[in-house]
């Protein structure tokens, strides 16, 4: 299934999550995200965890965690 | 004489016909609604196990109960996989169950996690549960689940109707829900947003209308668009943060994120019989809140899970070692899941010995990941890509293998020169074939490699492979001196 992350069409295996979307996209970006710098965001600017489950076509995008905050 | 008395009663039928159809017609319409009914829903999804947050989700609900007259508590899916010790439960999930029920939740819908103990075992869980459970695109043998039901009334203290169906999310190529198909047999599953047009009759005599789906934030949208007739939707699968509720095409669609993280909370305001205020957000419950202190024992006591401490195989002598530990995972994942050839990282290996007497936790603090199994059709060259990816990212042997060997050559740079594979007899692998792989999510997805079929998840971890594996009885002396990855430097390499 395809998924977009920042605007870069990403195929990966069906069933996946949005940790392995995220992997595959770039392990830097990745690693930013597990260490809580950054933060992965739906289409739509809510947040989504990182063991959310995918259904292709759908789009994220990555954030500062400092920019776009949410947690109280 | 008898004329009249035929008159008579053929008047007294009549009377009582009539009586009876006007009695008919004035249940199927609408009750008069009470004025003003506050009602307040707290819902959950994708707990997925999590459960020590219990404590604080029944004191802030038990709070409500006494100070207000109609609330109600759903669940939107996805309550089981994803905490060993709850996934270990005999029977699985059990903790789960019995917090649900301590916590009087009114409604579940179905998710695709709740399928992954079996359909047995889900068929015991809610022959115990307290609660209904809802899901109108799944079809069973009448009596197969009885339990299951397309939708429900429920009515506040005052008589407010609140009529609630349920959707679960499918996969667009198999059309099962995301677990293991294997898990779903004797049951059918339609798509769900073309279900849901089918209970926009529901509107009709109820003051309240809800779509209790695990569908996933994109889908839930979708059904918004489409069906306006809905007051509100608490969904899942997708484990969203949406705070506050979303109004979509006047449709308030709420989703509390996952992991127990958050408690869910609409609330809406009846008036003339229909819904004139309604608003949603979530409750953080990672703070210090409040704990009901009989759920927080309840928890300390399935923490303390006692099957981890179950011998599951019993080996002549410790499997210490890499090549060793590795080469039992790869046969686990490709003997359990039937694939030709699978594949485990290094990295994903995180002790240097197992036990003579292997437990549950063992296997968990050999395998903490909780990666699921991927399997990907691969020719055999693609596989060389995947075996060079590994190695490049440090120079050295990184995939453990079952199924075959390889041995990788290079030159005096250290740059490959040749990757060699052999099926497990010794021969050559023929070019020609088409092969099922195996490998963790992490390295279907971490790893740089190119292959045409994208893969998929066969819904279940490389450490329950592992579990299913050596409770089957295996000899383990075969993992004393085994090397199935090999690297063979050129005489010239200086470091060599």
């Amino acid at each position: 299934m395809q998924i977009k992350v920042n605007d870069q069409v990403i195929e990966i295996f069906s069933g996946a999550c949005v940790k392995d979307v995220l992997r595959k996209y770039s392990r830097i970006e990745w690693k930013l995200v597990k260490n809580d710098r950054k933060a992965v965001f739906d289409r739509h600017g809510h947040q989504v965890a990182l063991d959310g489950e995918l259904n292709g076509g759908e789009e994220f995008f990555i954030k500062n965690i400092e920019l776009a905050k949410t947690e109280p | 004489m008898k004329q009249s008395m035929r008159t008579m009663i053929g008047a007294r039928l009549f009377l009582l016909l009539l009586l009876a159809v006007f009695g008919l017609l004035s249940c199927a319409s609408t009750p008069p609604a009470p004025a003003d009914t506050r009602i307040v829903i707290f819902h959950s999804n994708d707990v997925h196990g999590k459960i020590d947050n219990y404590a604080k989700v029944a004191a802030i609900i038990d709070a409500e109960r006494k100070s207000s007259a109609n609330v109600f508590y759903f669940c939107a899916g996805d309550n089981f996989t994803g905490n060993p010790v709850i996934d270990q439960y005999v029977p699985p999930g059990e903790p789960v169950l019995e917090l649900l029920n301590r916590l009087r939740l009114d409604l579940m819908c179905l998710g695709n996690h709740e399928f992954d103990y079996g359909l047995e075992n889900l068929k015991n869980f809610a022959a115990r549960a307290r609660f209904p459970l809802v899901a109108a695109n799944i079809e069973a043998p009448p009596g197969f689940f009885p339990q299951l039901q397309p939708s429900l009334l429920l009515k506040t203290k005052g008589g407010v109707r609140i009529a609630v169906f349920g959707l679960i999310q499918i996969e667009a190529g198999n059309g099962l829900p995301s677990t293991h198909p294997d898990k779903v047999k004797g049951l059918v599953f339609s798509e769900p947003l073309a279900k849901a047009r089918e209970y926009k009759t529901l509107r009709a005599g109820n003051q309240v209308l809800i779509g209790l789906t695990h569908l996933g934030y994109e889908d839930d949208l979708r059904l918004a668009q489409q069906m306006p007739e809905l007051d509100v939707i608490i969904g899942g699968h997708s484990h969203t943060r949406v705070d506050p509720a979303e109004n979509i095409n006047g449709v308030l669609v709420a989703q509390a994120g996952s992991d127990n993280r958050f408690l869910g909370r609409v609330e809406l305001l009846v008036k003339d019989g229909r819904v004139v205020a309604k608003k949603g957000g979530l409750i953080y419950l990672g703070g210090p809140l409040n704990e009901d202190a009989e759920i927080k024992a309840m928890i300390a006591r399935f923490n303390q899970n006692p099957a981890f401490a179950r011998i599951i195989a019993e080996a002549p002598l410790e499997i210490s070692g890499k090549d060793a530990l590795g080469s039992l995972m790869t046969d686990a994942m490709r003997q359990v899941h039937g694939l030709d050839i699978a594949f485990q990282n290094e990295g994903g290996i995180r002790l240097k010995r197992l036990p003579q007497k292997i437990t549950v936790k063992d296997i968990y603090t050999l395998d903490p990941f909780g990666n699921q199994v991927v399997e990907i059709t691969m020719t055999p060259e693609e596989i060389r890509g995947l075996i060079a990816s590994s190695f490049e990212k440090g120079d050295e042997i990184d995939l453990q293998v079952s199924g075959i060997s390889y041995v990788v050559r290079t030159d005096s740079a250290r740059q490959i020169t040749e990757i060699l594979l052999r099926d497990a007899d010794g021969t050559p692998l023929a070019e020609n074939k088409q092969l099922k792989v195996g490998m963790s999510s992490y390295v279907a997805s971490a790893y740089d490699f190119a292959h045409q079929d994208p893969g998929r998840s066969l819904q279940s971890t490389t450490a329950d492979a592992l579990i299913r594996y050596l409770q089957g009885g295996i000899d383990l002396s075969m993992y004393r001196d085994i090397q199935r990855a090999f690297w063979q430097k050129t005489a010239e390499d200086p470091r060599s």
